[in-house]
């Protein structure tokens, strides 16, 4: 993605002349004729994508070597097509968690423009995990933004983690943990409207201001926030939780940002947890990690509950995980 | 040009529906949509009456309604403010904060040392234990288990209106560094305890015992080591400890509720008992006679630092056929004491009793109230008998690492467990 917006930059498909020998003259020619012709101009390989693969393959029939071209256009198309996908793919999940067992379960990590849902039942280490991805986005990509309702951020257990990941020397870390830290923005939200205006005035913010690069928004938890108006007679409540929902997704799709919201499990049918929130929640989040405690062996677990593109794990304990034991991890500061 | 046009109908479409995310009843929401209310601008320069009379509403309904619309268009105005959102605050200057923060002595030191010094300000705890498994038992158990709790718990707030001898002395320190300055920077030494009783079982004569017990201990800790600090002796008077406990007694659910959102008020109409802005007048007057005893004489009962419920549970667990409707309550009054906690930087401290919960093939000990109570409380420590001896088990903590520390009740209040050979256990 990256490269494809510094050949938006440069202005033309010409920078990838060299890396893809199907690009040739001839096709330019034809891109830049045909932008011409329709008014929009074909320039970078987004554009191209954009237009009707069978108008652009029509109206290569008016040019003389027609086959040629719509062969090279053809091929091109669907070359690019699988290109920015994949990159697509490979420059959104940046925000890792920089855990080798959870991203590889994840196959990289979060999702740019997505909202994952940690759901799990209480100490089965949701805030721990929203820490060590806030710690991991805050070092190496850019802001975050934390929203906390229920007083559990913890500046000492960030700085545990940032420590860790960066393994650096003591005389160097305080720079580092120091820029690290400051990206990291907490804000204590009480009530559902608290939340609403916070994720308004980020809307807007994000809009109007570029300089602040915010990559990620966590809420730990927003389901303690809805818990309290959900039910009764009023439907009131039933539409703010919506409305977030539908502002989350918002916030992550327009802006690119990774979202990371908690809930919580509350006893379903025969004693079995479910995930909070009922059925009109579900489909807010894009992705939905069920994290749980082993009591016995003391270990943590994590399973995929729903996800876009992967299969899910439904047995217990779906991925072996390293971060499992909280000795480890408070030893090593690490998850 | 197709741009700028989408982008100002985008603008205009969510201006249209903003009186929505209004913190405002859905009937309020309801009458100001049909009156032609949708957006805040539409507000902004509004009479009272002229609302009142339009919406059918009392004028001091509409007045409450433009309150709540100013301040909702305040936060959208101070969005430059440096941080993203505005009242945000970065995890630097946060922990630059929270090392400042005084903690709340259990006066066990292996407890101190697995809660991280204490229980925590800004933070709720909740509290519950039982001293076996077992069902036949229970009847006996929870009687027990009610004196551990209470025990334990007057040992907490007595402590905590009583300033512990460290944080004493090290707020002690800073002050004499800092010489005179803004006193609320010293409110976190010494306080008010609010005691929330829902059970009935308040006991006076134990709670002067435990501070009966504390005055000693400190008056032996000045002698040692401060010599000539008599504020202490004069201060350290037992009943002056149950003067600063503001005891509550709540008969049913309603009322218990009703007082977690009245505590807001009570806390900060007593920000104020001991003013002080006087205290500082009388420093700026006399800076010369700003010796150390009477600067921390000055600082010693200031504000509310503790809030005990004991217990949460009690008028939760009967009389209620709408579970929905308590999980309900429950988490909306969870969320109130959280502001609480982070709003006045006081302790929160919450008294739960336990159940046995089978999961995994086995039983293991677990608060009451259900699962989604269990997410309401920043940290949770259960209380469990281990032996002979009480065990105090971290089961949930955002900062602490689970671990398990013993202790014992003595006629003084907490200590430290008497035997040796166990020590401090991490998970």
């Amino acid at each position: 993605m990256q490269r494809f917006q510094a050949a938006d930059n440069n202005g033309a498909l010409k920078s990838l002349k060299e890396d893809y020998e199907i690009i040739d003259a001839n096709f330019l020619q034809f891109c830049s004729s045909h932008g011409i012709l329709s008014v929009f101009f074909i320039y970078t390989v987004e554009d191209f994508l954009v237009h009707d693969v069978c108008t652009l393959v029509a109206s290569t029939d008016q040019l003389s070597n027609s086959d040629r071209l719509k062969q090279v256009y053809l091929s091109s198309y669907e070359c690019f097509f699988s290109m920015l996908s994949w990159e697509c793919y490979q420059d959104k999940l940046l925000t890792a968690y920089g855990e080798t067992s959870f991203d590889m379960l994840l196959q990289g990590g979060l999702h740019e423009g997505h909202v994952t849902e940690l759901v799990g039942p209480s100490s089965s280490g949701k805030t721990q995990v929203c820490f060590q991805v806030a710690s991991n986005v805050a070092m190496k990509f850019g802001s975050v933004v934390f929203l906390d309702s229920g007083n559990s951020f913890s500046p000492t257990r960030i700085q545990q983690i940032i420590t860790h990941i960066s393994g650096s020397a003591e005389n160097k870390i305080n720079g580092i943990l120091q820029q690290a830290m400051r990206n990291i923005e907490c804000h204590a939200v009480f009530d559902i409207f608290a939340l609403l205006n916070v994720l308004h005035q980020l809307k807007l913010n994000v809009k109007s201001q570029t300089g602040y690069q915010v990559r990620l928004i966590i809420v730990d938890s927003v389901s303690s926030l809805i818990a309290p108006i959900l039910g009764g007679s009023s439907a009131q409540g039933h539409a703010l939780m919506v409305s977030v929902g539908y502002l989350l997704k918002e916030l992550a799709d327009k802006h690119n940002i990774a979202v990371v919201v908690t809930n919580h499990m509350v006893g379903g049918e025969g004693g079995t947890l479910k995930p909070a929130l009922g059925e009109s929640w579900k489909n807010v989040p894009h992705v939905r990690l069920q994290l749980s405690q082993d009591h016995a062996s003391k270990g943590y677990a994590v399973q995929i509950l729903r996800h876009p593109y992967m299969v899910c794990f439904f047995k217990p304990c779906g991925a072996p995980c390293s971060w499992s034991g909280q000795n480890t991890k408070y030893q090593s500061g690490h998850i | 040009m197709v741009g700028c046009i989408s982008i100002e109908k985008e603008k205009e479409k969510e201006k249209e529906m903003e009186v929505l995310r209004l913190a405002l009843s859905a009937s309020q929401k309801g009458r100001l949509i049909s009156a032609g209310y949708t957006s805040i601008a539409s507000l902004s320069s509004i009479s009272p009456s002229q609302i009142a009379l339009e919406l059918k509403i009392s004028e001091t309904e509409a007045l409450e309604i433009l309150k709540t619309v100013s301040d909702g268009r305040r936060l959208e105005s101070n969005g430059s403010s440096g941080t993203i959102v505005h009242g945000a605050q970065s995890a630097w200057d946060m922990l630059q904060e929270e090392e400042t923060l005084v903690r709340i002595t259990t006066s066990s030191a292996d407890l101190d040392n697995i809660l991280g010094g204490g229980i925590s300000c800004k933070e709720v705890t909740e509290i519950g234990g039982v001293p076996g498994i077992g069902k036949t038992q229970l009847g006996y158990n929870k009687l027990t288990s009610i004196f551990i709790l209470l025990v334990f718990i007057y040992g907490v707030f007595v402590l905590c209106v009583l300033p512990t001898k460290r944080n004493q002395f090290s707020q002690y320190r800073i002050q004499l560094a800092v010489n005179v300055q803004i006193p609320s920077d010293y409110g976190g030494l010494g306080g008010k305890a609010i005691y929330i009783d829902t059970e009935g079982s308040f006991m006076v004569e134990r709670a002067l015992q435990i501070a009966e017990a504390c005055s000693d201990d400190m008056v032996q800790y000045s002698c040692l080591y401060r010599k000539g600090f008599q504020a202490c002796k004069v201060r350290g008077q037992p009943k002056d400890f149950l003067e600063n406990i503001f005891y509550f007694r709540v008969c049913s659910y309603t009322e218990q509720i009703a007082l977690t959102n009245y505590l807001d008020k009570f806390i900060t109409d007593h920000k104020d008992v001991d003013s002080p802005i006087q205290n500082t007048n009388q420093m700026a007057i006399f800076p010369s006679a700003m010796n150390a005893s009477k600067s921390f004489e000055l600082f010693l009962f200031l504000f509310v630092k503790v809030v005990i419920i004991d217990s949460i549970t009690f008028h939760f667990r009967q009389d209620f056929d709408d579970m929905a409707l308590r999980t309900r309550l429950l988490s909306g009054m969870a969320l109130k004491l959280m502001k609480l906690a982070s709003k006045f930087g006081v302790a929160v401290v919450l008294l739960n009793q336990v159940t046995t919960k089978y999961s995994d093939g086995s039983f293991h000990l677990a608060l009451a109230l259900g699962d989604s109570w269990s997410h309401a409380s920043t940290n949770r420590i259960i209380l469990h008998w281990n032996g002979n001896e009480r065990f105090a088990y971290i089961d949930k903590s955002p900062s602490l690492r689970s671990a398990s520390a013993p202790y014992s009740v003595t006629t003084k209040g907490i200590r430290n467990s008497a035997s040796n050979n166990k020590r401090i256990k991490h998970m």
